[in-house]
């Protein structure tokens, strides 16, 4: 699995992992995030039980495993959080934060040891090793209970499935040609995406935020102007269509 | 992976034996509408079928004794596939924790799995603890309930016997209570002996 450290010049580190060569064809590729501070580490999304061998020998290049405190599922799906079970033998006493709303279906993934946090409709921060991070509501893009994570000292927004792409597993970490990479994220959003009008609730509460990096669940990471480029092309992009 | 496909044959094991049993306790509450019936004929016959009263209380003792145990039984069953299926997992936790250790020596904490993996393979003997004493407690209620059954021979024996010193009118009806008390009692035995073979092939596994 492709380890690549993302923000520069921090005391605490952010980390996409993903590109993982040994995961089985069929299952989509994601991306999955680590911020390791001082003495603590939160992974968000950490993946599903195809991946967590990958994602386990992965981690213990950054951090010991006992280092792992937090884990985030911004919602309740498979290629999110199926490793639960596992990762709940490895990290004994840390906590999940996800949405209230899909407490009683996640834990049918097996927790037994792992606390649940669970996060509000209108979203919370929360603080590890002083380094602050807010959960922002991104309901119903896709699932019905849904969040980002904001970093403002790093200004970096974990968004999720909002601006995912589907590619091929050796795919670029970054965006370089926007328009380009527009093809290949308009299906994922038109047909995975429900609302136009959840979508522009979402578009207006992070516009107001000063972000460096994008960084969705599958595809690629956009830097610096692409960010705008992608808030505006998903403001124009009329979705929950089908073809049938 | 052949040892997990060896646990998930004990969790499926466990389940058959759960169902063998339900289908036992099934025929045991048919058994015990017989006993109601043959009490009701037998009162009705009064004089005319008087040896056959005491009998009834006897097969309504049997079919109650049967599904009682076989409510243990099955519960005894559903722990043990439970316990199984917990097994299933923590294995295949070990398998992959131990996987990265054995396989990851280039990464800088790989030996901070070490205690995750102490954990799991306490986990791993307690389940196993449990799940031993679990089929010795299976196959001893398994035992005593079978032999129990034995007395259905005997029941549907003096039955007949009762019958044919009954007034004819009331024979048939008679007969065919002992007819089927002894044909509730030998499904029911098939169905202990059916789950009797799974728990042995469970332990025969273990081993």
């Amino acid at each position: 699995m492709k380890l690549t450290k993302i923000n520069k010049d921090k005391s605490y580190h952010w980390y996409v992992l993903g590109r993982d060569p040994e995961k089985p064809q069929a299952i989509i590729d994601t991306n999955q995030y680590l911020v390791v501070t001082a003495n603590k580490a939160l992974i968000m999304d950490p993946g599903g039980i195809e991946i967590f061998s990958s994602m386990l020998a992965a981690v213990v290049k950054i951090c010991p495993i006992e280092q792992v405190t937090h884990l985030f599922a911004s919602h309740q799906d498979p290629d999110i959080i199926s490793s639960l079970g596992l990762w709940d033998q490895a990290l004994p006493n840390a906590t999940l934060h996800s949405p209230w709303l899909w407490e009683g279906f996640i834990r049918h993934f097996g927790m037994s040891n792992i606390s649940y946090s669970a996060i509000p409709d209108g979203g919370e921060s929360i603080k590890i090793d002083g380094v602050q991070l807010t959960f922002i509501p991104a309901h119903y893009l896709h699932s019905s209970g849904n969040f980002n994570v904001y970093d403002e000292e790093a200004k970096i927004l974990m968004s999720g499935d909002i601006g995912a792409a589907l590619e091929p597993h050796d795919a670029p970490m970054y965006v370089e040609d926007f328009d380009s990479h527009c093809d290949k994220m308009r299906f994922f959003h038109q047909r995975w995406m429900p609302s136009n009008k959840a979508k522009s609730r979402w578009i207006e509460r992070v516009s107001k935020l000063e972000i460096e990096q994008l960084c969705p669940q599958h595809g690629r990471i956009f830097r610096g102007d692409d960010v705008k480029r992608f808030l505006d092309w998903f403001d124009k992009l009329e979705v929950g269509l089908v073809e049938d | 992976m052949e040892q997990l496909d060896r646990e998930y044959q004990y969790f499926v094991g466990a389940a058959q034996v759960a169902a063998s049993l339900e289908q036992a306790n099934n025929i045991a509450k048919q058994l015990s509408i017989t006993a109601s019936n043959a009490r009701a004929v037998a009162l009705r016959a009064g004089q005319n079928a008087a040896g056959f009263k005491p009998l009834t209380d006897f097969i309504d003792q049997l079919a109650n004794t049967t599904i009682s145990s076989s409510k243990n039984i099955n519960e005894l069953a559903n722990k043990l596939s439970r316990n199984s299926a917990n097994k299933y997992r923590i294995d295949n936790a070990f398998n992959k924790f131990n996987g990265v250790l054995q396989s990851n020596n280039q990464a800088q904490f790989n030996q901070s799995l070490h205690q995750p993996i102490s954990m799991i393979v306490k986990q791993q003997q307690a389940l196993s603890f449990t799940h031993r004493s679990l089929l010795e407690k299976l196959s001893e209620e398994l035992i005593l309930l079978s032999d129990e059954l034995r007395t259905a021979v005997v029941l549907a024996t003096l039955s007949r016997v009762e019958a044919s010193q009954a007034d004819t009118d009331f024979q048939d009806t008679l007969y065919s209570v002992a007819d089927n008390v002894e044909e509730a009692a030998t499904k029911i035995k098939a169905h202990i002996l059916s789950a009797i073979e799974h728990v042995n092939s469970i332990k025969l596994d273990r081993r």
